[in-house]
């Protein structure tokens, strides 16, 4: 617990300290790509359901956002919750589908594994609504309500700092809050025992699918802030390296932790900028460094520091 | 009619596992299934409890047919099964796995309303719900472990977790698979007191064993089974002087001598 207080309030108070935004950049992508991991680890670490959906649901919101508010002239949050809707959508459908099968483990991430890249292929080639690959741009800003200066554009370094923690805090207190539940006890009961679970009542087929969907709306979050902070979107936000990416940050950080994967994307989110080398260098010491952390932390960074924190203690 | 197997079959490709099994069970009794390793006990039960669709025959439970709903349904109507071979959520305390087991009565009392529970509504159910667990777990004598991961229990301990964790369930029929299986005497012991006061608290018991000697001083009534097929029913004692069920166990020489 104090670790969490302490991650949080590190992150909250640094704005006060560092004022390069450089460094709140890194912090930026951290966060959008912490919620990801975070909603990622809800479905793989805590339901044990190794997903490779996620991209889809990242670039699918980030288009449908920023469509929304060009086509339609809705401000930025209110384009997210349809965003949110189709992502709740589509984790039905293909959730639906593999969970009927009883698909499992590698054979449950091909199955969505092909799910995202017939997306992204759908996305590539619908040119008139998606321009293709060459992608669109994003123009517009997220808008909040400031007391006394009304409703402001989120612009400069600072600003999205806040905004994008904001998102990652909402993100994680609500799975959090899913965890602590039954649902969470549910989701623990399908990771370790599946029969086990069903003998004693646990409606497996729902559970599954409950889990996919939350982790996948609230992903969704993700991919609109993503598009808009960037101010570009093209089909690689759909690409299968990403599900890559957010499964090294959570194997990392530590899965079946919350602080894990925000650790995880802080680290592979920072690292390459942090090693001051020639960039064929950088990325051999790069690779180096995640080969060997996983080797001699299998159970990631705060994995790790969790076993070691209750050894002292008992 | 609380119980009803009519004519229960499986299959698994050329092997007959069960063949033809019919019998019923009362509210109240202790009914024990016997027979040698191999003969379709297990998968008898494993039909009962929606685990193993039968290849033709029906299970009625309290007048209704079950055998082609979800385990979990089942569960949810009463018959909870445990298995052989002990399974528990390893990663997870002793109290978290009856924790688990839970859910059924969290449903029963809360139905939809539970979605809200997830935001801190209904906290005084999930603390009842806590308490009863803690009953529970004293009742099959771990209070002492409740704390300790489930992973790092004996043999006997995940048995009774086992069995605990299907008592959660609050079953009104609860089928055992070998539950004295691998057991040291006085777990042995430990076990049929705890199994007394189940049956002394209203529930149904089906118990499937190969070890005659365990169900004896149990069960009000036992059926053998030797290939698959029923050979043989009744109190306990006749059962044992069936010439059909002694060559089961000892071989055809024995049953005429």
């Amino acid at each position: 617990m104090t670790g969490q207080a302490l991650l949080w309030g590190t992150l909250y108070a640094l704005p006060i300290f560092v004022r390069s935004d450089f460094l709140l950049t890194i912090f930026i992508f951290t966060f959008i790509y912490g919620i990801l991991a975070v909603t990622f680890d809800l479905i793989f670490g805590f339901t044990g359901q190794l997903t490779m959906f996620h991209p889809a649901v990242f670039g699918v919101s980030a288009y449908m956002t920023h469509l929304l508010a060009v086509h339609s002239g809705l401000p930025f949050w209110a384009a997210t919750l349809p965003s949110a809707a189709a992502a709740v959508v589509l984790a039905v459908v293909v959730g639906s589908i593999c969970f009927k099968f009883r698909l499992k483990t590698f054979y449950f991430a091909v199955v969505t594994l092909a799910f995202a890249e017939m997306i992204r292929l759908g996305v590539m080639n619908w040119n008139s609504v998606t321009n293709g690959t060459l992608g669109l741009v994003v123009a517009g800003k997220p808008t909040i309500y400031w007391p006394g200066s009304g409703v402001v554009p989120i612009k400069g370094p600072i600003a999205w700092y806040y905004l994008t923690l904001v998102c990652l805090s909402v993100t994680a207190l609500l799975c959090g809050l899913v965890l602590r539940s039954w649902m969470g006890r549910c989701f623990a009961a399908i990771r370790l025992n599946e029969d086990l679970a069903r003998t004693l009542g646990v409606n497996v087929y729902r559970y599954k699918l409950l889990s996919f969907a939350i982790g996948n709306a609230l992903a969704s979050f993700a991919g609109g802030l993503y598009g808009y902070y960037t101010g570009y979107i093209d089909p690689g936000y759909l690409g299968i390296n990403q599900s890559m990416e957010v499964l090294a940050m959570v194997l990392l950080g530590g899965q079946g932790t919350l602080t894990g994967p925000i650790v995880g994307s802080l680290v592979l989110t920072g690292l390459p900028h942090a090693i001051d080398l020639r960039a064929e260098l950088r990325a051999v010491l790069y690779g180096a460094i995640l080969i060997f952390t996983i080797l001699v932390m299998p159970r990631g960074i705060v994995g790790t520091l969790n076993a070691w924190r209750s050894r002292r203690v008992s | 009619m609380f119980l009803e197997v009519r004519g229960l079959t499986k299959r698994f490709s050329g092997l007959v596992a069960v063949a033809d099994v019919s019998f019923t069970v009362a509210h109240g009794e202790i009914i024990g299934i016997i027979g040698p390793n191999g003969s379709g006990k297990t998968t008898l039960l494993s039909m009962m409890a929606g685990l193993l669709a039968p290849t033709s025959g029906s299970v009625l439970w309290k007048g209704r047919e079950i055998h082609r709903l979800r385990p979990d349904i089942i569960a949810g109507l009463g018959v909870v099964k445990t298995f052989q071979s002990p399974q528990v959520f390893a990663e997870l305390s002793v109290f978290e796995n009856v924790r688990v087991a839970s859910h059924l009565r969290l449903k029963r009392e809360l139905g939809l309303r539970r979605g809200l529970e997830v935001l801190g509504a209904a906290r005084d159910v999930e603390h009842r719900l806590a308490e009863r667990v803690g009953e529970v777990l004293a009742l099959c004598n771990l209070g002492g472990a409740t704390q300790q991961l489930a992973g790092n229990l004996s043999y006997g301990e995940e048995k009774m977790l086992g069995i605990a964790m299907a008592l959660m369930c609050e079953p009104e029929l609860l089928l055992l698979d070998e539950p004295a299986s691998g057991l040291g005497r006085d777990e042995v012991r430990n076990l049929e007191a705890v199994l007394d006061k189940v049956h002394a608290a209203g529930t149904t018991l089906c118990v499937v064993d190969h070890k005659i000697g365990f169900l004896r001083g149990l069960a009000d009534r036992v059926i053998a089974l030797n290939y698959g097929q029923k050979i043989a029913e009744g109190p306990p004692e006749d059962v044992l002087n069936v010439p059909a069920v002694i060559e089961a166990y000892l071989g055809a020489g024995h049953a005429r001598a």
